[in-house]
């Protein structure tokens, strides 16, 4: 529990920022050439902060993430750029400082609890030794203690009947809250979410987001959320970084991207997203188009050929980030045409 | 479970039935006498030996009669090999032999394989991979009675390099050397099994590898030995222990020429003998006794199988 | 240049777009919207790559595989090519031509050998002495033959060599490939003479003929019995994972049956009792085709046919029956059912074509493992039978002989292997192309 007091004191010390991602380089060596699947990313997060990373299957978020947690797997290698954990090089750790920063400082939930727990071991068998990984000194029974305290705390009843229990006998949420207990024994300073709710039901899914929002409120990590819902996004992020094929778009705090967008796809994403409030007549547009080719993305905006507003530069050099507004950047020429606008008529008033 | 056991033993039994009806028929549906080889015989004499095995009945008759025969143990006798025992008699002196080296052979094999199918997955697409991947394919693709020979070669003949020469390995098969004589069949009878052992633990490795509950093992900070020998080999032997009845009969039937080429006195080399000496009843008995023994073999793994993976839920059966 | 435009500045959100775009050089013709035409040549199509050209490129990829399918041509060329070269056949008899090695040594060396053999003799030695002697018209005292007697007895320079050895103390080497006396003397007459490459055997039969022979009857019973295992494998599993319900439940009993049972025991039952039957079949309708064909092969290859026919399908079958159960509960058969196809359709048109891969790939690892089988079988002696012969039955025939004649044992020996193991290699292979899910 120490951890989580110097988590909340950390976060107001001056540059103490939780983790700087900076010009993230991935690609996959594939013997039909090399995808990258991450081109060139840049975002950071405060302790305690929540960001958001929204992006469709394929644009390389979860690829991004791994190589956060040295998980990448082969043929994939970072390439280019830094990791940057409360000022260490984590791409600079060598096998056993990976070993032991794995878990207990980051950790790591995935989007299908169904297949994410070994099947042959109990439950309790794996929370505990999760736990033991990073404490070597701690008792096995003190290590169960705990374990237990995990599991109530992210609701589960009757534990100690639940510990000695296997993963097919828990249902899918069930085994979530196993998986986020997991991820929380340690303690960690970041809890990496990979689609924790994709796999599943609609009202699993709400029940699942409660708890990780309450359990951020408690502990006051910081969380990076992987999804490609934007509804669970509104839910429980502080800021959101929009990705499409492999590159950040459009960036910013949760009420910037949701009210005034900047990117054209951050704009599909939101009218394609169903909405509560809705007109009940009101259609949903899906975005046209499939992604591009990663494994030979064509120069300019790789957006470029499903967006409606293309222009012909967009089809020839890859568009700079504009500020939007304190924190919010989009990568996208519409913007820079208004920036241009905007400057010509300062220009005009001034000159 | 035990509605699981229950239904399992039902198609055993059923099994091994059907099995010794149709060896049955087979064997008698050979035209000519049994008693055809030996000295030519007056109709007379055949007439008096066919009453005396009851040969002489409707074909229905004899086979239940030889079923109802073959439940009380009395597998009928040898017509010529060992003229007159009773091939119960024979299946329990000779039976043991086999089943001490085929135990042993596959003990080994099955603990080498898993170890090296092991170490090829640890280290896939290494060099340590390749050489291993080679040598298992290797070793599934020499029959038991080239590996028989080769070691014969190596050991007995006299190209053999000296130093292989000496010692009591040339002793083939003498059960007064102790271990050192089993030394050469269970090398033969065990190197297809281990082999196949080791390629079938390694892709099953692999595939446990590529499972999800690998990556979280990773994420929870576990040592990579810790992954792979704790979460990765215990899915992945699930596999490998289905394996082990095929393996078991495939042992039994290896056991035939290997016992046949080192000269030891088991039932699998009695089988073929018999076999080139058409001494019916013996041939009969003997494949219904290992036909009953691999199912049942079979039964057990099957069982074990269903307790050691707890995806299968045992209260509520299959 | 894509490079420099992603490269923002921590800290401060802000990009630095003045210095990173020269603004001037943007024009308004930039910022206009884009043609159709020109969003659709942005992204150039990949070449869209067939199922199966895929998978000849990884096959073609992966060495170990060609080098596999290269070894398979070679021997397909050694089995069925090479006995049209050799111009000895598998069950001729050589006369004077027994138990040949594989190298030998020519006359005059022989000769040289035999008179350093027969030095070695004491009795010999004398008859030389008292030969000699006779000619100069002299006779040897009884003490000079003892003296020459016991020479040779302890200085017989040769005494107690091998045969090998002595030829080694001459200083001879041995010259590839096996020739009989008769043969050197007709090669010595400038005859032509097919050398015995492999050595022959204790009848006189050409060694490298029967390998070759063995080695055809070993590839096509591989093949036979993998068409056999396909055909009946294909159907039954088909059948049985479509109809589904009672017809599969019964049709998998059957198949559990014949599982649980050991093949190997059973083929040796089969074999056994069916070849009496086929014996007796050929005997009573002599001058017909089928029975005449059937003697060419001999009663046992075809007691083995059958056994394959009756027994090898199973894994075949199971391996089908799941995919067909696997593909069936996927829409497009949903769709193709409610379109109105029938069965045989869908099965033909859509359940097949899916599953086309794997049943390559097992048909493929079926012919080694009945290559395996038969010389098992035919090693045992209830395989393949005189005159026609196999590998397993050669390695059989040599065994009894094999410290003198090793050469005869390790030959087929090796050769059953290597075919074996390029079988299964370039069955390995296969299945890593035609599934790349299972390739790791």
């Amino acid at each position: 529990m120490d951890r989580n007091m110097t988590g909340k004191t950390v976060q107001s010390a001056p540059g103490g920022k939780l983790l700087e991602v900076k010009d993230l380089r991935v690609s996959f060596f594939t013997p039909a050439g090399e995808v990258k699947a991450v081109g060139g990313i840049s975002y950071d997060l405060d302790h305690g902060e929540v960001m958001g990373i929204v992006g469709e299957s394929g644009s390389g978020k979860s690829q991004e993430a791994y190589s956060i947690m040295g998980l990448l797997q082969s043929p994939g290698k970072v390439v280019g750029g830094s990791i940057t954990f409360e000022g260490r090089d984590v791409l600079a750790f060598s096998e056993e400082e990976m070993t032991q920063f794995r878990g207990s400082e980051v950790a790591m939930i995935f989007q299908n609890p169904m297949t994410c727990l070994n099947p042959v071991y109990t439950v309790g068998d794996q929370l505990i030794e999760a736990l033991k990984a990073h404490d070597k000194s701690i008792s096995r029974e003190a290590a169960a203690k705990r374990a237990m305290e995990m599991l109530e705390l992210v609701g589960i009843n009757n534990v100690r009947k639940r510990m000695k229990q296997y993963p097919h006998e828990f249902s899918g949420g069930m085994r979530q809250r196993v998986m986020i207990a997991m991820g929380l024994i340690c303690h960690p300073k970041l809890l990496i979410a990979d689609e924790p709710t994709t796999a599943l039901d609609v009202t699993i899914q709400a029940q699942i987001l409660e708890l990780m929002k309450d359990l951020q409120k408690k502990t006051r990590m910081g969380i990076i959320f992987i999804t490609h819902n934007l509804g669970v996004v509104a839910e429980i992020c502080d800021k959101v970084s929009v990705m499409y094929a492999g590159r950040i778009v459009e960036q910013g705090p949760v009420d910037d991207i949701f009210y005034r967008p900047g990117h054209p796809y951050t704009m599909g994403l939101l009218r394609s997203m169903p909405r509560v409030d809705a007109e009940s007549y009101e259609r949903l547009i899906p975005i046209e188009g499939t992604p591009v080719d990663m494994l030979d993305p064509p120069e300019g905006c790789p957006f470029a050929p499903r967006c409606e507003k293309c222009m012909k530069i967009c089809l020839k050099r890859m568009p700079p980030y504009v500020e939007l507004g304190d924190g919010h950047r989009a990568a996208c020429w519409l913007r820079v045409e208004d920036q241009i606008g905007q400057k010509r008529e300062e220009d005009g008033i001034h000159g | 479970m035990a509605k699981y056991i229950l239904k399992r033993i039902v198609m055993a039994i059923v099994t091994v039935l059907v099995v010794s009806c149709v060896t049955f028929l087979l064997m008698m549906s050979v035209p000519g006498s049994p008693f055809a080889s030996e000295r030519a015989l007056t109709p007379q004499q055949e007439a008096t030996l066919n009453a005396k095995y009851g040969l002489d009945q409707p074909l229905p008759v004899q086979m239940v009669n030889y079923l109802n025969k073959a439940l009380h143990g009395d597998l009928g006798e040898s017509l010529k090999m060992q003229k007159g025992r009773a091939v119960t008699d024979i299946i329990k002196e000779m039976f043991p032999v086999s089943a001490k080296i085929g135990a042993m052979a596959l003990v080994w094999a099955v603990a080498v394989g898993i170890l090296l199918g092991c170490l090829a997955a640890y280290h896939r697409g290494k060099w340590i991979d390749s050489l291993l991947r080679v040598v298992c394919t290797l070793g599934i693709s020499m029959p038991s009675f080239v590996v028989a020979s080769f070691l014969l070669i190596l050991f007995c003949s006299p190209i053999a390099p000296q130093l292989l020469k000496s010692a009591q390995l040339t002793a083939i098969f003498d059960a007064g050397l102790g271990l050192k004589a089993y030394f050469m069949p269970c090398f033969a009878l065990g190197l297809y099994p281990m082999c196949y052992t080791a390629r079938l633990t390694r892709s099953s490795m692999l595939d446990a590898i590529g499972q999800e509950y690998i990556k979280t093992a990773r994420a929870k900070g576990l040592k990579s030995g810790k992954i792979i020998f704790k979460h990765a080999l215990r899915n992945a032997l699930i596999p490998v222990i289905t394996y082990l009845g095929p393996l078991v009969a495939f042992t039994l039937c290896g056991g035939f020429v290997v016992e046949s080429v080192f000269s030891i006195p088991g039932l699998g080399r009695y089988l073929v003998q018999s076999i080139t000496n058409r001494d019916y009843f013996i041939i009969m008995g003997v494949t219904i006794f290992l036909a009953a023994f691999v199912v049942i073999m079979n039964l057990v793994v099957d069982v074990v199988y269903k307790l050691v993976d707890p995806r299968i839920d045992i209260t509520k059966g299959e | 240049m894509a490079d420099k435009q992603k490269k923002p500045v921590i800290g401060s959100l802000q990009p630095d777009v003045d210095a990173m775009l020269d603004w001037d050089r943007l024009t308004p013709d930039d910022f206009a919207p884009a043609e159709p035409e020109e969003k659709e040549n942005f992204i150039q199509a990949r070449r869209s790559v067939s199922y199966w050209s895929d998978a000849w490129r990884r096959l073609r990829k992966n060495g170990v595989a060609m080098v596999a399918l290269g070894v398979i041509v070679l021997l397909v060329l050694f089995a069925f090519v090479g006995p049209m070269l050799v111009p000895y056949g598998y069950d001729e008899r050589n006369i004077g031509a027994e138990n040949l090695f594989p190298y030998h040594y020519t006359l005059e060396e022989q000769a040289q050998y035999q008179e350093a053999a027969s030095a070695a003799d004491p009795e010999t030695a004398v008859a030389n002495a008292r030969a000699e002697a006779e000619a100069k018209g002299e006779t040897l005292t009884r003490k000079e033959e003892a003296l020459i007697r016991a020479k040779a007895k302890s200085g017989g320079e040769y005494a107690g060599m091998s045969e090998a050895e002595v030829y080694a103390a001459l200083g001879i080497h041995k010259h590839a490939f096996g020739y009989s006396n008769k043969e050197l003397q007709r090669m010595a007459d400038g005859e032509k003479v097919f050398p015995h490459m492999f050595g022959t055997d204790k009848l006189g039969r050409d060694i490298m003929v029967r390998t070759m022979y063995g080695t055809r009857v070993s590839m096509i019973i591989g093949l036979a019995a993998a068409f056999i295992v396909l055909v009946i494998g294909a159907l039954y599993g088909s059948i049985s994972g479509y109809c589904g319900g009672k017809v599969d439940a019964v049709m998998q009993r059957i198949v559990d049956v014949i599982y649980s049972v050991p093949e190997v025991l059973v083929i040796l039952l089969i074999s056994t009792s069916l070849q009496p039957h086929i014996t007796q079949f050929i005997t009573d309708h002599q001058g017909n085709g089928l029975a005449e064909s059937m003697r060419t092969l001999g009663p046992n290859l075809i007691a083995m046919f059958i056994s394959f026919g009756l027994l090898y399908w199973v894994s075949m079958s199971r391996i089908i029956r799941g995919q067909i159960l696997q593909l069936k509960q996927q829409e497009y058969v949903t769709a193709a059912r409610a379109l109105g196809a029938s069965g045989g359709r869908i099965i033909r048109r859509h359940l097949l074509p899916n599953c086309i891969g794997q049943i390559v790939v097992t048909t493929c690892l079926q012919i080694p493992s009945a290559i395996f089988l038969e010389s098992f079988m035919s090693y045992l002696g209830v395989g393949v039978s005189a005159p026609l012969t196999s590998l397993g039955s050669m390695c059989r025939d040599a065994l009894s002989g094999f410290t003198s004649y090793t050469y005869r044992l390790v030959i087929p020996a090796a050769i059953i292997s290597v075919m074996i193991l390029a079988f299964n290699l370039f069955g390995d292979g296969l299945r890593d192309a035609l599934d790349p899910r299972l390739k790791k």
